[in-house]
């Protein structure tokens, strides 16, 4: 009998605490998840939160570094009992958002202003911050220093033009070595896009994708591929344009700074360097950004609520243990914060500084909201011009079609 | 058949009673143990089928807590029309469904033929070390087939083995990338008759459901032949096995027979075997059909960017509609595997219809 009872009590006592409801009334649990990166960033994520609960006695932090981060979001996004704070990819934004699933952050996340503006945009919608960016990634172009120098040219640096991209790009194909390793990928071409001045709407919201400005940049982007000059990652052996370019197939290619490391440890005789992508026509600039935020649940209430911004907040800003320690981990992604821009570069080399620069006039290159067909419509027209298949301003076209019949032109 | 004689006998010795069918002796046991695997198969696959096709009906993105009021709401069918009628992902539904098309008429024949004859050749008495090649057969069945789709890419890279073996055969070959390349084989047939979409007449610009004539009768491109060729060497081993004791259990007075009245080894064959794996042949190729249709894992590991219009599977397209690209939707992925599961059953009928199931009568 006394057993039977004992038992009763040491099970309750276990289900309480795994609830968190044993804990005095003050105390807070927290659940945390996040998707999984390399082992060091995810020690990194570890090594923060422990460092948050130290500094908040009253929280606990039940964190989950998910392998299939997505998928498992998704389901307890849509069962409802989802956790409190939660990593948001930009492109995954819009609709998580719409979805209502997170609070507004533009009250709660504090000196926002420190954050580049080209992230803040990212994760904007109607007017409000929504949740706090932690880290982001820029294009920029690589080139193979000796490529360069064996072909006697003179190395890329900001002032380049796309002309002199092109005539490099000629000049280094031989020996079994292409100029350019062009991936048939949006989020590659859209950076001559941007640069050129081209825009997804003109300034009434009309679909502007297939622009002369649109047609330029990626007739530009083809024109490599088109006279031999370039190639597609897939031709020259390679699963990415990290691979060509590491691998000697390529001398220049258009990468973010995730490929620091990668490149550094799988090719360390590699000679290359980095700089801004080149000027257009125009004269204008242009890359592309991709980010992730730390977001807080829309459905924490109260306390709960409170102690998430506590953690976002804790994580993302100008305190040691945030924007300052990924700056100071030094691994591929860049801290949100442009105060903290020049101790990632003394952190990972002064020469990625080009990354770095590319955050001032960076784009984050979502599509809005319903608009799902259009970037299936884009992923076709890049493949079909990249195979050289149709010419790029039919293949504009084709897709601006799909987005002005969307947009109820 | 069996079963009810059991219960009619079981019901005789007792007297009658007003309990339903199902909760009397041997079949009320009978469901007791089924039991476990009934609440499985309800949970798991009866109620996602119920709820995928109910919501197919609705505009639910897969994300909106479905404990919200405005969690859904009901479209009809505008997912249908949206991606199999007549609307803006027509061309991508019905590309999907030619690729998956030739996958299943190429790799289906291909595999049961193969399985077949190694079946019979591993079961003739006189060959040794049967145990070897049984075993080496049926070897790539049982290796992971993610690892497979690998060593394949790496095979058929560029710069693989492949393309190495081919250039020393023929000095003149130059190297293809095997598992990026979009050439349909039908195209390239009718390139080396000097036949192109812009020679091939009127009849190649016609739209037929979302996709041009020209663009139906491609074949399989260069890479989705090469997945079609992996999966036919894993999946010929499994049908290998199958066959095999199928053949095992023909009775080996029937062959005697036969040998007496003076049939030679084809007409054995012919006249014996085949007539009696009938039963067998139609479960292999039912096997076949439903497992290629639903081909998923060796497209996520061999395709690309570049090649994602030749070689997306229908499967596969449920799996990028509902988990990726900008704005990911359960409801538009759920539409197309209804559609699916309806194309792999009009299919199991008709093959049903042509093969036949009958059970074999010695």
């Amino acid at each position: 009998m006394m057993n039977k009872k004992r038992l009763f009590v040491g099970a309750l006592a276990l289900a309480l605490s795994m609830t968190g409801l044993s804990s005095a009334q003050d105390r807070v649990v927290l659940r945390v998840w996040t998707g999984s990166s390399s082992p060091v960033e995810n020690e990194f994520k570890e090594k923060q939160i422990a460092a948050f609960e130290a500094a908040n006695p009253n929280i606990d932090v039940d964190l989950l570094i998910s392998p299939d981060y997505g998928t498992q979001i998704r389901a307890a996004f849509a069962s409802g009992d989802y956790p409190e704070v939660f990593t948001v990819g930009q492109f995954d934004f819009p609709q998580w958002q719409a979805d209502g699933l997170l609070a507004i952050g533009t009250d709660k996340i504090e000196d926002a202003e420190g954050i580049y503006e080209g992230l803040r945009a990212a994760f904007t919608a109607d007017g409000e911050l929504y949740c706090a960016p932690k880290d982001f990634s820029t294009l920029a172009l690589l080139y193979n220093i000796d490529a360069f120098e064996a072909a006697g040219l003179a190395l890329p640096d900001e002032t380049w033009t796309w002309e002199d991209m092109a005539a490099a790009a000629e000049a280094l194909t031989k020996d079994g070595m292409v100029g350019f390793s062009a991936a048939a990928d949006k989020f590659r071409w859209m950076a001559f896009f941007y640069a050129n001045g081209a825009q997804l709407f003109d300034d009434e919201g009309k679909v502007a994708f297939d622009s002369p400005e649109a047609i330029e940049a990626l007739e530009f982007y083809q024109s490599f591929v088109a006279n031999g000059h370039g190639k597609l990652p897939s031709d020259l052996n390679s699963g990415w344009n990290g691979e060509a370019f590491g691998k000697g197939a390529a001398a220049m290619t258009i990468e973010g700074n995730w490929a620091i490391g990668y490149l550094r440890d799988t090719y360390p005789q590699l000679n290359w360097g980095v700089t801004e992508i080149p000027l257009a026509p125009n004269g204008g600039r242009g890359t592309l950004t991709f980010t992730e935020c730390w977001a807080v649940s829309s459905r924490a209430q109260g306390a709960l609520a409170d102690a998430a911004w506590k953690l976002v907040n804790f994580l993302t800003g100008p305190n040691d243990d945030g924007a300052k320690a990924v700056a100071e981990a030094g691994f591929g992604v860049m801290p949100a914060r442009a105060e903290f821009g020049d101790l990632w570069l003394s952190t990972v080399g002064e020469e990625y500084s080009a990354f770095v620069k590319g955050a001032e006039y960076a784009v984050a290159p979502i599509f809005p909201l319903g608009f799902a067909d259009f970037d299936a419509a884009v992923n076709e027209a890049t493949t079909l011009v990249m195979t050289l298949e149709e010419s790029a301003e039919d293949a504009l076209r084709e897709a601006a079609d799909v987005a002005r019949d969307i947009n109820g032109e | 058949m069996a079963n009810s004689a059991a219960l009619d006998l079981s019901s005789a010795d007792k007297p009658k009673r007003s309990w339903p069918k199902f909760l009397q002796g041997e079949t009320l046991v009978g469901w007791s143990f089924l039991t476990p695997s009934v609440i499985i198969l309800f949970v798991f696959l009866i109620l996602p089928l119920l709820m995928a096709f109910y919501f197919s009906f609705t505009n639910w993105s897969g994300t909106r807590p479905l404990d919200q009021p405005d969690a859904y709401q009901f479209v009809g069918f505008d997912n249908y029309q949206r991606w199999i009628i007549d609307g803006r992902r027509t061309d991508d539904f019905y590309r999907a469904v030619r690729n998956t098309l030739y996958y299943v008429l190429g790799v289906v024949p291909v595999q049961t033929v193969i399985a077949l004859v190694l079946a019979v050749i591993v079961n003739q008495r006189w060959l040794r070390y049967k145990g070897f090649f049984r075993t080496a057969f049926y070897f790539p069945s049982i290796t992971s087939s993610i690892v497979v789709s690998f060593i394949f890419l790496f095979l058929f890279s560029a710069g693989g083995p492949i393309n190495t073996l081919l250039q020393v055969l023929n000095p003149s070959y130059q190297p293809i990338a095997w598992t990026g390349n979009n050439d349909g084989l039908i195209h390239l047939l009718l390139g080396g008759l000097g036949i192109t979409r812009d020679t091939a007449g009127e009849w190649a610009q016609a739209r037929i459901l979302g996709l041009r004539a020209w663009d139906w009768i491609a074949g399989p491109s260069v890479a989705l032949s090469t997945i079609m060729a992996l999966a036919v060497w894993t999946t010929t081993g499994t049908l290998m096995v199958i066959y095999l004791s199928a053949l095992q259990g023909i009775p080996s007075s029937v062959y005697e027979a036969a040998e007496v009245d003076g049939a030679t080894g084809w007409a054995q064959f012919r006249y014996i075997t085949l007539p009696l794996l009938k039963p067998t042949t139609f479960f292999v190729i039912t096997l076949g059909l439903i497992g290629t249709f639903q081909v998923f894992d060796q497209i996520y590991v061999l395709q690309n960017d570049t090649t994602a219009r030749t070689t997306t599977s229908v499967a596969y397209l449920v799996y990028t509609t509902a988990f990726r690209g900008t704005s990911p939707n359960l409801a538009e992925a759920s539409a197309i595997a209804v559609v699916l599961f309806v194309i792999i059953f009009i299919a199991t009928l008709l093959q049903r219809r042509f093969v036949g199931g009958d059970q074999a009568e010695y």
